[in-house]
C-alpha cells in the first residue's frame, strides 16, 4: 500500500494485518513495557524514595548493634533487619503495585496501550517486570548501604547471610508487588486499589500469623497441612526463607517455622509461584476486558 | 472499512447497543453523535476490540478486531480522556508506540520527529508530558496513532475541554491528515457543529440504536429552517397556534424569545409570507436544516424510531 505521509510525503507501507505477531516481537514488547515501567519508576521518585528508606532502616540498625559486633551478632543484626523488613518489604511492595494499572486506567491511557497492536498479557506482564525491576533496584541499593555498614563495622563476617536476606527481601517484594498487581487490576479507581492493598497488608502480615499459629496450637495438623499453610502467605515464606540460609528467626510463629520440612529451594520455588500466578491472573483479567 | 451488522451489547440490564448497523467506507471523516449514554464509546470499544458484541458481527478493515491482535495495527484509537504519564516526553511517548506499532527501526526516528511536527509538537517533544496543555497532549494522542500510519482512526470526543483555538487547531489538523492520507476518520462529539463543520457524513445514536446516517447535508431530509425572533406581543402560545394549523410545519426549536421552525424546502417562501402575515416578526433567517435541526428531530422529541431512515434490518451507509 503506497500512501501520503501525514506531513505530505508519500512512503510505502505493509499492513501486515493477517500476520500473528511472532513470540520474539511479543517479547521485545514486553521488554518495552517493562523498560518503560522502569523509566518511569525512577523519575517519579518512587524507587529513590523506598532505596532511602530500607538503607536508613539497615544502615540504622547495624549502627545501633555495631558495639557488639561480631561473627555471632551479626547474624543478630541481620535477623533484625529482617524482622523489620518482613513489615516493611511488603508494605513497600504494596504501595508501589496498587497504582500499577488503575493508575493508567484512570488517565485513560490504559484503553490506549490496550488498542496497540500487542498481546493484552504482554501489557500486564511488562507493566509488573518494570516496576519489579524498580523495586528490586530500590531495595538492593538500600540493603546495599545497610551492607556497607556492616562491613565497614564487621568485616566479612555474615555478609553470605546479609546476601541471602536481600535476595529473599527482593523475593518477597516481587510477591507482594504482584498481589498489588492484580488489586489494581480489579480495582476501578486508586482509591478503592489502595484500599486493596492495605487490607491486604494487614491480612498477610498481621493476622495470618495469628490465625495460622492458632489452628496449629487448637488442632493437630498434619505436615502437608502445615506445609500448605506456611505456603499460603508469602510473608510466611520470606520468614522461612531468612530462617533456611540464618538458622534462626524471632516472632510467636518462629517455633513452628523452624520444624517446618521444606528446603531453601523449595521456599523459592513457594514465592516464585507467588509471583506467577497472581501475574498470570492480572493479565488474564486484562485480556477479559 | 468498517462493517458493522446488528450489533448488540448489553451490561447487565442495560443495553447499551442495539442492533445497530452501519457501514463506513475507506476514506470517510464521519461523525458520530449522540447524547449521553447513546452508545458512541461502547461502538467504538467494539470497533477497537476493547469488547465483545454480545450479537452480531463487527468487522474493521475485513477482520474482527476482538479476534485479531494484528488487525489494531490498522486501527488508531483515541479514548476520550487520555492523559500520558507526565514523566515522559512527548518523543518518548510516540516512540514507544512507534516501536509497537512496527515502525521500521531505520524509519523510527525520523518518522517520529515527522509526526511530532505535523501535530505542531517539534519544539517541544523533548519537554516531560506533565508540561503540556490539555491541547498539546490531544495531540500527541493523534501522533501517537498517526505514527503508525494507520488505515482507521477512531477519535473519541477528541475536543472535549480544549479550548476553542485548541478545538480549532484540532480541526485543521484532522482536516489536513485526512486530506493528505486518506485515512477513514471516525469522531464522535456532543458538539453537532464540531461534526457538521469537520465531516462529510455523519451517524446518530439514540439511546444504542442507530436511528439516522449519511451525508451531513442531506440528514436533515427536504426541509429548510426559519428561524426568527417574534416581536413583544407575540406569546408562545401564538407560535404554538400558528405551527399547529400547519401538518407540514414543526417547531424545531425555541429558546427564549427565538424560535426555528422546520418547513418544507419547496415551500420556504409560502410559509415564510403566511409567518410573517400571522406574527409579528422582528428578525427572521432561511437556511438549509442543519444537524442541530436534524438532531433535535430524530432525537430530541423522542420519536426517532418513527421517522428515522435506518429500520430495522439492513446496513446504512455513513
Amino acid at each position: 500500500m503506497s500512501e501520503s505521509r501525514p506531513d505530505g510525503g508519500t512512503e510505502t507501507r505493509h499492513v501486515r494485518i493477517d500476520a500473528a505477531r511472532p513470540a520474539r516481537e511479543q517479547l521485545r514488547s514486553v521488554v518495552d513495557f517493562a523498560v518503560r515501567e522502569y523509566r518511569l519508576a525512577i523519575r517519579s521518585n518512587w524507587a529513590s524514595g523506598l532505596a532511602l528508606l530500607f538503607a536508613a532502616l539497615s544502615v540504622g540498625v547495624v549502627l545501633f548493634g555495631r558495639s557488639s559486633i561480631g561473627a555471632e551478632s551479626v547474624r543478630a543484626v541481620v535477623l533484625s533487619v529482617a524482622e523489620l523488613s518482613v513489615y516493611l518489604v511488603p508494605l513497600a511492595a504494596l504501595a508501589f503495585g496498587y497504582g500499577a494499572i488503575v493508575e493508567p486506567r484512570q488517565r485513560g491511557s490504559l484503553d490506549l496501550l490496550l488498542a496497540l497492536p500487542v498481546p493484552r498479557w504482554v501489557v500486564a506482564v511488562g507493566i509488573y517486570l518494570g516496576r519489579a525491576a524498580a523495586l528490586a533496584s530500590a531495595l538492593v541499593v538500600g540493603f546495599g548501604a545497610g551492607g556497607l555498614a556492616l562491613f565497614r563495622f564487621g568485616g566479612g563476617a555474615g555478609w553470605g547471610t546479609y546476601l541471602a536476606l536481600v535476595a529473599a527481601a527482593v523475593a518477597a517484594g516481587s510477591a507482594f508487588l504482584a498481589v498489588g498487581l492484580v488489586v489494581s487490576t480489579l480495582a476501578r479507581e486508586k482509591s478503592h486499589a489502595l484500599g486493596g492493598v492495605l487490607l491486604a497488608w494487614v491480612w498477610f502480615v498481621l493476622i495470618f500469623d495469628l490465625l495460622a499459629l492458632g489452628a496449629v496450637v487448637g488442632f493437630d495438623l498434619p505436615t502437608a497441612a502445615l506445609v500448605a499453610l506456611l505456603c499460603a502467605n508469602p510473608a510466611t515464606l520470606f520468614r522461612l526463607l531468612v530462617l533456611s540460609v540464618a538458622g534462626s528467626v524471632s516472632g510467636g510463629f518462629g517455633a513452628v517455622l523452624a520444624s517446618v520440612p521444606l528446603d531453601t529451594a523449595s521456599l523459592a520455588a513457594a514465592l516464585l509461584a507467588w509471583i506467577v500466578v497472581p501475574v498470570a491472573v492480572s493479565a488474564a483479567l486484562l485480556g477479559r476486558r | 472499512m468498517i462493517e458493522i451488522d446488528n450489533a448488540v451489547k448489553r451490561y447487565g440490564s442495560v443495553t447499551a447497543l442495539d442492533g445497530v448497523s452501519l457501514s463506513v467506507p475507506r476514506g470517510a471523516l464521519a461523525g458520530l453523535v449522540g447524547t449521553n449514554g447513546a452508545g458512541k464509546t461502547t461502538l467504538f470499544r467494539l470497533l477497537v476490540g476493547h469488547e465483545r458484541p454480545d450479537e452480531g458481527t463487527v468487522r474493521v478493515a475485513g477482520r474482527d478486531p476482538v479476534a485479531s491482535t494484528a488487525v489494531r495495527r490498522a486501527v488508531g484509537y483515541l479514548p476520550e480522556h487520555a492523559e500520558f504519564a507526565p514523566a515522559m516526553t512527548g518523543r518518548e511517548v510516540v516512540r514507544f508506540h512507534a516501536r509497537q506499532r512496527d515502525v521500521a527501526r531505520a524509519h523510527r526516528r525520523e518518522r517520529v520527529d515527522d509526526v511530532l511536527r505535523t501535530v505542531g509538537l517539534g519544539e517541544a517533544a523533548s519537554r516531560r508530558v506533565g508540561g503540556y496543555s490539555n491541547g498539546m497532549n490531544r495531540r500527541l494522542g493523534l501522533a501517537t496513532l498517526l505514527v503508525g500510519a494507520p488505515d482507521v482512526l477512531l477519535l473519541d470526543e477528541p475536543t472535549a475541554s480544549l479550548d476553542p483555538e485548541g478545538v480549532e487547531t484540532f480541526h485543521r489538523l484532522v482536516e489536513r491528515v485526512h486530506e493528505r492520507t486518506n485515512v477513514t476518520v471516525l469522531v464522535t462529539s456532543h458538539v453537532l457543529s464540531e461534526v457538521e463543520r469537520l465531516c462529510d457524513r455523519v451517524a446518530v445514536l439514540d439511546e444504542g440504536r442507530l436511528v439516522d446516517a449519511g451525508p451531513v447535508d442531506e440528514l436533515g431530509g427536504d426541509e429548510a429552517v426559519v428561524r426568527f425572533i417574534p416581536g413583544p406581543d407575540v406569546t408562545p402560545d401564538d407560535v404554538t397556534a400558528f405551527v399547529g394549523d400547519r401538518p407540514d410545519v414543526r417547531l424545531a426549536r425555541a429558546t427564549g424569545d427565538r424560535y426555528a421552525l422546520a418547513v418544507p424546502e419547496s415551500a420556504t417562501f409560502d410559509r415564510l409570507a403566511a409567518l410573517q402575515e400571522g406574527l409579528e416578526i422582528e428578525r427572521f433567517e432561511v437556511d438549509r436544516t442543519g444537524l442541530r435541526e436534524a438532531f433535535d428531530r430524530l432525537v430530541g422529541d423522542g420519536d426517532a424510531e418513527d421517522e428515522g431512515v435506518a429500520g430495522d434490518g439492513g446496513v446504512v451507509d455513513v
